[in-house]
């Protein structure tokens, strides 16, 4: 009789790299046992959907989607006209992961972060009316419709999972996604997001186990605990930057630590920024270290009742060698 | 000397390794933009059906890996313990 998994395992690539690279990372990751790919949505890299389209045609069962895309930079209709077709291409394999973006790059845009939570609240109602083929007319705080509806009919169900890091947006998440995706790496942060999930997931009268809690995590895996550390740098010292004082002061970091990296960040002086880093920050916004290692932290992550674990950014300082590495040693470890 | 001819005389114990090393090569390139499509996707193609360490897949792995990274290629192939492959990569890059 096969084991059942603890936890399912996802991966997030960042479409920064050529097609051709993802879906060979993409392929190895259906083929090593994770069970879902997370495609980031930027503007300034590749397109998501062109990226998913690929991965719906090079890979046979992972579930898929964007992870996370945002109502502000694509009207709710059109990416609910991306999923359902993207899920013509692959039946039954396609979920949708909405966030509220990220100020930097909205800003970049010029493009204003207008009530996120109502923002992802009336653009996940409008994609569900449209993938379930309904004439939506609405008159939202952010979003009006008078009548929108395909003109085809879309097929399947797409579950939504809600990208979160704020108590606010994670309850509403509980309240209203299939799935969430908790933004965090360290067991106290998912502790505390799985509780303001589960508010939401009670308000909403649902069952906490019917809704997949994927933890997004930045990861770095390695043999040698040096190469780990190595390539988890770079990424820690860009979410140090950009942490506020209350998240780095709850893990014990110096806030002038942090605005050092900052800093040096902005100069482009990134021998000062990534020297800047210390154990403790590596430690409280990754999930880093060898095998051994991640599946402790790993281990730690579940007891707040994680269902997903998801491999991100960035991954290892070998992403080939870092995804056997999960596949090999990691992921069996979580089979009964 | 085709590229299936060099992979065809790569040791059936040694096909795993080299075709590691050599996916390794290609994915960490900074020259990805010389990657032509069609060839990126018969060697998706070939991965897709998990033979890239076979003689077809070895033979565009050292194809894609040697349009991006040539002098790489050889010393990685030297390195290995395959000086003979080696040599033969050097000699097909010079040609071209």
């Amino acid at each position: 009789m096969e084991g059942q998994w603890l936890v399912k395992f996802g991966i997030e690539f960042v479409p920064k790299e050529y097609y051709w690279k993802i879906m060979y990372y993409a392929i190895q990751a259906e083929r090593g046992g994770f069970s879902n790919l997370w495609i980031t949505d930027h503007f300034n890299n590749r397109n998501v959907y062109v990226t998913l389209t690929a991965a719906a045609l090079y890979t046979n069962k992972i579930t898929f989607g964007p992870g996370v895309t945002n109502p502000y930079m694509v009207n709710p209709v059109f990416t609910a006209q991306a999923v359902v077709t993207l899920n013509e291409l692959a039946p039954g394999r396609v979920v949708l992961g909405m966030g509220a973006g990220d100020k930097t790059t909205l800003d970049s845009v010029g493009v204003e972060m207008e009530k996120p939570l109502t923002a992802v609240e009336e653009a996940i109602s409008i994609i569900r009316k449209m993938i379930d083929g309904e004439a939506v007319a609405c008159q939202g705080e952010v979003f009006r419709a008078a009548g929108a509806k395909f003109l085809f009919k879309p097929r399947g169900r797409i579950p939504v999972y809600v990208g979160a890091q704020g108590p606010k947006m994670l309850a509403l998440a509980g309240k209203i996604g299939e799935g969430v995706l908790i933004n965090a790496c360290h067991p106290k942060d998912v502790e505390y997001a799985v509780s303001c999930v589960k508010e939401g997931v009670a308000a909403a009268g649902k069952r906490y186990e019917d809704v997949d809690v994927a933890v997004y995590t930045s990861f770095s895996v390695h043999e040698d605990i040096k190469k780990a550390n190595k390539a988890a740098v770079p990424v820690v010292s860009f979410i140090v930057a950009g942490s506020p004082p209350q998240v780095l002061e709850r893990h014990g970091i110096d806030v002038n630590k942090a605005l050092e990296i900052k800093e040096a960040l902005k100069a482009n002086d990134w021998g000062r920024a990534f020297g800047g880093v210390t154990p403790e920050m590596i430690s409280a916004f990754s999930v880093c270290g060898t095998p051994d290692m991640c599946i402790e932290r790993i281990a730690e992550l579940l007891k707040s009742g994680v269902s997903q674990f998801v491999v991100g950014s960035p991954i290892g300082s070998n992403v080939r060698e870092a995804i056997n590495l999960v596949s090999e040693k990691v992921i069996p470890h979580f089979k009964t | 000397m085709s590229f299936r001819n060099i992979a065809e005389a790569i040791p059936a114990e040694k096909r795993q390794t080299v075709s590691n090393k050599l996916s390794d090569l290609i994915l960490s390139s900074k020259n990805d933009d010389k990657m032509p499509n069609d060839l990126a996707n018969t060697l998706l193609y070939f991965w897709q059906r998990n033979v890239l360490a076979g003689e077809q897949g070895l033979a565009t792995l050292l194809e894609a890996a040697t349009l991006l990274e040539s002098e790489k290629v050889i010393a990685s192939l030297a390195d290995l313990g395959l000086p003979d492959v080696a040599e033969r990569v050097k000699q097909t890059t010079t040609k071209t």
